[in-house]
């Protein structure tokens, strides 16, 4: 079994909210001679060579992503997005609740790397706990000495902020979380300008997942090549996964990247007893199907792409054969339409009358017609919006539609409005 | 004073302290609201004029951002806000069995707050705690692996007051459960539904993102609007229901 624990060390072993316990299993060694021994640059250079990829969802290399940052503007912001609100993922508010300090930690390092002198943790509204364990985590490592004027005698002055979010999936969206954070609406921007040129109060900002920036604890620890050793060649290190929904074991697993997803699914227990796989959703809310001839597939981000779905968040939603996959297409699409903010009117206006249009197939009045205007209106969002909300409808209806027409048809009332 | 100056002076300080960590005061919008919400049960009209005060922002901007999230309660909501999880994972485990327990156990629905003031009820998106479906949360506080017994037992704990988890504070009486004949007064002019200075009658939180609006159209000649709040109408008014159907 490939279960590792690199960033889920400890958990439920020891109380690591406790900066003692964490500094005592080797806790901010890493920042420490990140500070004292090393540039910003090495930082820098150490996250790309690492090949560590971004964590909460588009799969960017965060190092590239850093070497966007124009380098004569500043003041610089590194923001920490710990909006975690994709159907399914539940890997950051573990790691905010379990290991507070290494979330810290990791904020810093990142902040050193691109040499910014205040970060900030956006942290989903609803994780009320979570804030409360950050910001005892927080005291703790202000007065240690890790937060605030002149770190470690470097010189290096940084501040952390924590910034409650108030209930909106969207801002997990890179620039909704700065307009929230700027104290708006959590509306998308236009990109370009990306973040890294105009982000944050207009200046240099980089916006990097919890996860993320955790890993770069061990990467600066055992070294890029270390991490760059696990994985497959485009999708290196570990992740932590979110498996849930018809195993018996749900959790969060931390495992090598290109584990094949039938590990993964006997790792969090299996189905139950006398159940028959029929779809994983391998990506979190926003990805297509897999399915069972599928399960060999190395769980990374090329092979998830190339198959049609994607790694996203790394949230697995199984699900056997007592799904009821009309009312489950009926459940994300009502998700995205939901929270879509309603800027752009593809996403405001499709979500919602696809929404409507399946649940008239929950009450078996569906049109026969409706079939394909599901999967022609769902396809016609896609790509047409400000952000990825919009295109995120199509996948997991597509792919379901496809596989399990009969399900649909079987509540179809009449053939089309008029017949 | 009024109670609301003498809270406002109390928060002062915190307030500066939270303005002072940002670049741009406008920042502290969110954080704001939640202080003062954290005080009063909900983001009242007060509250918000103060925010657009401190912030030198227009009342207009405060309340248009405000109304973005659904975590800010713009009307007085029960003593106990229950939101439970209606995310795909949780769905797959039960979900809707734990939703239907809940509005026959509560005698009301989505968005609802029971006659007493004692709970608002919501249904909400993945809370992500997946493992643990079927989950929700109380006041924020996280409750895992809902069974109907154990709902039976945390409902009867609060209804006592032995809960383990505090209650809201209450500084005004939630407005009643939301009917449809109080949808009709108020597309008839007699209350206006967004206005934040009314105190009943109303739904929890002012969440309601279809129905209020969709009723006025309903009653107008827009009848391709009318599935929207079908599920609602039958629910409160099933004669009504069935005659906008015809």
């Amino acid at each position: 079994m490939p279960v590792v624990k690199v960033l889920t060390q400890g958990i439920g072993e020891a109380d690591l909210r406790d900066i003692k316990v964490y500094r005592d299993r080797g806790g901010y060694k890493q920042l420490k001679r990140a500070f004292t021994e090393m540039k910003p640059a090495d930082v820098q250079a150490m996250a790309d060579k690492s090949g560590l990829r971004g964590r909460g969802g588009a799969g960017f290399p965060t190092g590239k992503k850093w070497s966007f940052l124009p380098p004569d503007i500043r003041p610089r912001y590194l923001v920490c997005n710990c909006d975690e609100a994709e159907p399914g993922t539940f890997k950051d508010r573990m790691l905010l609740e379990e290991t507070p300090h290494q979330v810290i930690e990791g904020i810093l390092l990142g902040a050193y790397g691109i040499e910014s002198h205040h970060a900030f943790i956006y942290i989903r509204g609803e994780f009320k706990r979570g804030y409360e364990i950050f910001m005892e985590a927080l005291a703790q490592a202000r007065k240690a000495g890790f937060v605030g004027k002149n770190l470690f005698g470097s010189g290096f002055d940084l501040e952390l902020t924590v910034h409650r979010g108030a209930g909106a999936y969207i801002c997990g969206e890179e620039t909704a979380l700065l307009n929230s954070l700027e104290g708006k609406r959590g509306e998308p921007r236009l990109k370009p300008p990306f973040p890294a040129v105009q982000g944050l109060y207009s200046k240099p900002t980089v916006v990097n997942n919890v996860e993320s920036l955790a890993y770069l604890i061990p990467i600066l620890e055992h070294g890029p090549e270390w991490f760059a050793a696990v994985g497959t060649e485009r999708s290196k290190g570990y992740k932590v996964v979110s498996i849930s929904g018809h195993v018996q074991k749900p959790g969060n697993y931390e495992v090598p990247l290109g584990t094949p997803v039938r590990e993964l699914l006997e790792i969090a227990g299996g189905l139950r007893p006398g159940r028959k796989l029929m779809a994983i959703q391998p990506g979190g809310g926003s990805s297509a199907c897999i399915f069972e001839e599928q399960l060999d597939l190395p769980y990374d981000y090329e092979s998830l792409q190339k198959a049609g779905s994607m790694l996203g968040s790394g949230a697995m939603v199984v699900m056997d054969d007592t799904t009821d996959f009309v009312r489950a297409a009926f459940n994300l699409v009502r998700f995205f339409a939901h929270e879509s903010c309603g800027q752009c009117t593809p996403c405001r206006e499709g979500g919602h009358w696809l929404e409507r249009v399946l649940h008239r197939f929950l009450e078996n009045r569906g049109l026969k017609s409706d079939i394909d205007m599901l999967a022609r209106v769902s396809h016609e969002i896609t790509g047409i919006n400000l952000c990825p909300l919009g295109d995120s409808i199509e996948p997991f209806l597509a792919s379901v539609l496809k596989r399990f027409p009969e399900q649909f048809e079987a509540r179809v009332a009449r053939e089309t409005v008029r017949a | 004073m009024t109670d609301f100056a003498a809270l406002r002076e109390e928060l002062k300080p915190e307030c500066e302290a939270i303005i002072a960590q940002y670049e741009q005061p406008r920042s502290a919008l969110l954080p704001l609201v939640h202080l003062f919400q954290s005080h009063e049960g909900y983001a009242s009209a007060d509250a918000l004029r103060a925010v657009s005060e401190m912030l030198d922002l227009s009342l207009a901007v405060v309340e248009s951002t405000v109304s973005f999230y659904t975590l800010f309660y713009r009307k007085p909501v029960g003593k106990y806000m229950l939101q439970v999880c209606r995310g795909l994972a949780c769905t797959l485990n039960g979900a809707e069995d734990v939703m239907a327990y809940f509005r026959e156990q509560l005698g009301i629905g989505h968005l609802e707050t029971t006659e007493d003031g004692l709970f608002s009820y919501e249904e909400v998106e993945c809370l992500a705690a997946c493992d643990r479906a079927t989950c929700m949360q109380v006041n924020l506080n996280f409750v895992y692996d809902l069974t109907p017994k154990m709902i039976d037992g945390m409902l009867a704990a609060m209804r006592t007051g032995k809960h383990e988890i505090a209650p809201l504070p209450q500084t005004q009486a939630p407005p009643r459960t939301w009917t449809l004949r109080q949808d009709l007064q108020v597309s008839h002019g007699e209350k206006s539904a967004g206005a934040q200075d009314q105190s009943e009658p109303n739904n929890p939180g002012g969440l309601d993102r279809d129905g209020i609006i969709m009723v006025d159209r309903i009653l107008s000649d827009e009848m391709r609007f009318k599935g929207r709040t079908k599920e609602r109408l039958a629910n409160v008014e099933p004669a009504m229901a069935e005659a906008i159907e015809e």
